[in-house]
């Protein structure tokens, strides 16, 4: 798949882990695995960049005499949840469009 | 590898990037590894699973903004330049004093060899002058009516006419080596400062 499209498509991915309930990295990593394989070193930049762009906000807890650092969702990530959702729409029309030249040739 | 000297590693390898980056970086993977044991894996696979080590250092620098690196950079130097300046102080009684002898050999070199060029062209004009002597020195000695003094001075004259050509023929190529030469050096000591600022 395309970098540049991946790359976007996974930022929504990770917001949609910590959607429901706040995660940490390797809860991630799993629980988005049955859908899209993500590996550890992909998923540290997705999390600082959401981070950054604060769509998510970072808290450690003590986990077992170490810390975890779990992830929360913020208002901003919520949004671009609900604009992905707009601008695939959008893509699919774009999709349709594409296959339907191809019938036709 | 166990975590220990995974994290010691990643940490050589992130080397030039801020403190809290290279902190956040290793939290980030010894938290993962941590997990994973706890997840029934033992260490070696953990870390084998996060994969090649060299490749997440690259990563992690090659997500870490350039002005964040430039300004890591910059930071090192002015930490670096104020023991720069102590030392350029302290030694000033000697590197002045060795730029100073320095400065001086390369003009007195520059200035001989312009010399040599001065003294060339001095001879060719001595044996020019010289020519239009023997030239006139025919005429007397035509009017004098001395057959033998002419065709001597006659012979003399031709002798100095091409000297005086050969000799300023030679000169000249000289001179103009002497200049593609100097535009050499100095074109050599541009791009010796260039390359020592680019690093």
């Amino acid at each position: 798949m395309d970098i540049q499209l991946k790359r976007g498509l996974l930022d929504v991915c990770v917001l949609k882990a910590i959607k429901n309930e706040d995660s940490y990295g390797y809860k991630i990593i799993k629980d988005m695995k049955p859908y899209v394989e993500i590996s550890e070193s992909t998923l540290y930049p997705i999390l600082r960049r959401l981070e950054t762009s604060q769509m998510l906000s970072v808290y450690s807890v003590e986990h077992n005499g170490r810390l975890r650092k779990y992830y929360r969702i913020t208002e901003n990530g919520l949004k671009r949840i609900e604009d992905f959702k707009c601008e695939w729409k959008e893509i699919m029309s774009i999709y349709e469009y594409i296959t339907k030249e191809d019938d036709n040739e | 590898m166990n975590k220990n000297q995974f994290i010691a590693e990643l940490k050589k390898r992130l080397k030039g990037l801020s403190e809290i980056d290279i902190n956040k970086s290793v939290d980030y993977y010894g938290e993962l590894i941590d997990d994973s044991v706890e997840d029934g894996m033992s260490e070696e696979e953990a870390i084998a699973s996060l994969g090649n080590i060299d490749d997440i250092a690259t990563q992690i620098v090659m997500d870490t903004p350039i002005t964040k690196l430039v300004k890591e950079k910059v930071k090192h130097r002015r930490t670096l330049r104020v023991w720069e300046i102590i030392l350029l102080v302290l030694g000033s009684p000697l590197w002045v004093s060795l730029l100073i002898a320095f400065f001086s050999v390369v003009l007195s070199v520059y200035i001989s060899a312009w010399a040599v060029v001065v003294s060339l062209y001095a001879v060719v004009l001595s044996v020019a002058v010289a020519t239009l002597i023997v030239t006139v020195g025919i005429f007397v000695s035509l009017m004098k009516g001395l057959f033998l003094n002419t065709l001597i001075f006659l012979a003399l004259t031709l002798i100095c006419a091409g000297l005086t050509i050969l000799l300023f023929i030679g000169s000249s190529y000289f001179a103009k080596g002497l200049v593609v030469l100097i535009k050499l050096i100095a074109k050599g000591i541009k791009y010796s400062f260039v390359g020592r600022s680019a690093k």
